[in-house]
């Protein structure tokens, strides 16, 4: 467990995605600039489709055809451009610099194969010389996070809940003593009990490690458990990003302000909880120009019909919207 | 939601394993024996009361027309269904299977004991040759499936999928015995050379056996493609594959766990088929006038010989259920889901 390296930092410049339909190349991110500060932990939010799977796997050089990086940069301190990065070079960056806990890890093992020994083949795709060291590291590592290791390295996928899955996947990622680690929906599929028994590891094991670390999830109540900063994303793109305590407790774009209007609070009148009114955009329904979360968006103007908000920085956090830099009160549509 | 680790099951669980499988097989070939004892005994013209009739007509004592019968038949021609059933199951116990009629005096056991050589054997090597064949093109058809090569692959599994058998061995005789004159076109064994352990002899054996063992290639060989194509690209789709990318596994590693976990539900047909290909033998052989237990068997139908088809039918059948034991505990061995009895 070294903690001799400083955490690295993570500038995410100007990325595009695109993804092949037969409609022609449509970006699924857009143009997006995301800073992670090396030693936190940022949440990542948004709808299905809103882009934030694409960016998680952006950060590995891992988006799947049919999509496609056509443009940006993503540098991480010591590795440089990881865009740039192929063949042998992006495969030992993978796992080794930068871990990726996988949407449902659930199923993110070889069914066939025992826990120790795909371990094994981590250790051995990343020339680990001593892969005992290995097994030990990843036996402590386990049971930090309450799992009986001997016994987790000897069983078969099929042989674990989903929660100990999660875990092994959280233990592959960082076995490696990987400085940067990529969770995407970490806490999804997961009972209440476990998905916080998830979180408080993520937070733990993050500032033991002193680990740069990307929370990607639908779920606004999980981020905020563990983040420091958050970043909102809509339609492709990065719509809010800021500390996560102002982006939660003062939200500046209306979608965010939507997103945490919508969450129905445990105590108190269910119907205070409202639904952002009409559906996330899909790749085809985005509009090419203009803002694109205008189609559902109260603070419309006339403006946001033809120009791209440009990001724009308040009090310590950005903000992609026209409407964001004037604060006069604007006039509440209702919704049924 | 967190459940403990399970123990997983040792030798005894396995023993219980085959020992059920055992029993169920057995019952089955004693289901076999007794269906196919009713049909040989109620066919229209009962073969063996009109055998022990023509006996009696040829001036033999009823004593004598009798045991003559009950030899060729294993059973008994008079008294109860009952007591010749008894007496045929009595004779089973003892692996004794009758004699054949067509081929007289000589031992049902035997006639197949020599005919299973030529079945077993091709049988053998064309399944696996067509297993091998086939499941590695249904990789390269799978990974280069939205290329021109697997476009190829696909079609050539589709192709010879769907032509039947027999086809494929005529063709084959066509073009190498006539078109083509390369291979003999018929028999196991030039009768020129003395058998034994002679380069001749082997040469000639080897020579005779392949258009069969290509033919059994070509029929299965469609089926393996297919099946392995779908199994690898469904795999592909498996999130663990991506999961073993993002973690950087080496290349190789990544297709170890594609290939095994695609070609894992194949081994139970592999096992499965090669039982079933005693059975469907009977077309080739009978195109290569190869004498294994397919031409066998059609010989006995067509000399209404009795003894020896129920004989083979039930060799057939231990083939079969023998096939599906091994399919079994070879997917024991292999799917550790299956060996702790679970299903997920």
């Amino acid at each position: 467990m070294s903690r001799d390296s400083a955490a690295p930092e993570v500038r995410i410049r100007d990325l595009t995605v695109v993804y092949n339909t037969p409609a022609g190349e449509l970006p699924a991110v857009s143009h997006v600039s995301l800073t992670l500060t090396p030693g936190t932990i940022t949440g990542v939010v948004g709808e299905s489709g809103s882009g934030k799977s694409t960016l998680a796997l952006s950060l590995l050089n891992a988006v799947q055809p049919p999509g496609r990086i056509a443009e940006g940069s993503v540098e991480i301190d010591g590795l440089g451009d990881v865009l740039r990065l192929d063949g042998e070079d992006l495969r030992r960056t993978r796992g080794r610099k930068v871990g990726y806990v996988f949407q449902a890890a659930q199923n993110s093992l070889n069914p066939l194969k025992t826990i120790g020994k795909q371990l094994l083949d981590l250790g051995r795709s990343h020339d680990v010389e001593d892969l005992r060291a290995l097994v030990a590291d990843a036996k402590a590592l386990l049971s930090r996070m309450g799992l009986d290791g001997a016994r987790v390295l000897d069983s078969h996928q099929h042989e674990l809940s989903g929660g100990m899955r999660q875990r092994v996947g959280i233990m592959l990622a960082l076995v490696l003593n990987a400085q940067v680690v990529v969770l995407d929906e970490p806490t999804t599929a997961l009972d209440m009990i476990t998905q916080a028994t998830i979180l408080r590891i993520i937070r733990e094991v993050h500032e033991e490690r002193a680990l740069t670390t990307l929370v990607i999830t639908h779920d606004v109540g999980a981020v905020a458990e563990v983040a420091d900063d958050l970043a909102v994303m809509y339609g492709g793109r990065v719509v809010e990003h800021g500390p996560i305590a102002e982006v939660l407790g003062a939200p500046r774009h209306p979608y965010t302000q939507g997103l945490i209007r919508a969450i129905p609070r445990l105590s108190g009148d269910i119907s205070l909880a409202r639904a952002l009114p009409g559906r996330p955009p899909t790749l085809g329904t985005l509009p090419a120009a203009g803002c694109v979360f205008r189609e559902r968006c109260e603070k419309r103007m006339e403006i946001c019909e033809t120009v791209e908000p440009a990001t724009a920085t308040y009090d310590g956090r950005s903000v992609a919207c026209h409407a964001a830099g004037r604060p006069a009160p604007v006039k509440r549509r209702e919704y049924a | 939601m967190t459940k403990a680790v399970r123990e997983r099951p040792r030798g005894a669980a396995l023993a219980r394993r085959v020992a059920g499988h055992v029993v169920r097989g057995l019952v089955m070939i004693w289901v076999v024996a007794t269906i196919s004892f009713v049909i040989i005994r109620e066919i229209p013209g009962d073969p063996v009361q009109g055998m022990y009739e023509s006996l009696l007509q040829k001036g033999m004592s009823p004593d004598q027309a009798e045991r003559a019968t009950a030899v060729l038949y294993g059973f008994l021609p008079t008294g109860s269904l009952w007591d010749q059933y008894v007496g045929y199951m009595g004779s089973l116990l003892h692996l004794d299977l009758g004699r054949s009629l067509s081929t007289p005096g000589v031992k049902v056991t035997s006639l197949i004991g020599s005919a299973a050589q030529w079945t077993v054997l091709p049988v053998l090597a064309g399944t696996l040759l067509s297993f091998l064949l086939g499941v590695t093109m249904g990789v390269y058809a799978a990974i280069k499936r939205s290329g021109k090569l697997g476009d190829l692959l696909a079609l050539s599994g589709s192709l010879l999928h769907g032509i039947p058998v027999y086809v494929i061995g005529l063709l084959l005789v066509a073009i190498f015995t006539t078109l083509w004159p390369i291979l003999p076109s018929g028999g196991p064994v030039d009768v020129a050379f003395v058998p034994g352990f002679n380069p001749g002899y082997i040469g000639s054996l080897i020579h005779h056996a392949v258009l069969p063992v290509v033919t059994y290639t070509l029929a299965s060989y469609g089926g393996w493609i297919l099946a392995m194509k779908s199994n690898v690209v469904a795999v592909l789709g498996d999130d663990f594959i991506l999961a073993a990318e993002l973690r950087g596994l080496k290349r190789g590693i990544v297709f170890r766990y594609l290939a095994r976990n695609a070609i894992l539900p194949l081994f139970t047909i592999l096992a499965l088929s090669i039982g079933m290909l005693f059975g469907g033998s009977i077309f080739i052989e009978e195109i290569f006038n190869y004498p294994g237990l397919g031409l066998l068997l059609v010989n006995s139908i067509s000399t209404r010989d009795y003894a020896l088809m129920g004989g083979t039918f039930l060799v057939i059948t231990v083939g079969i259920v023998v096939a599906n034991i091994v399919a079994d505990l070879l997917y024991t061995a292999i799917d550790p889901r299956v060996r702790s009895g679970e299903a997920s």
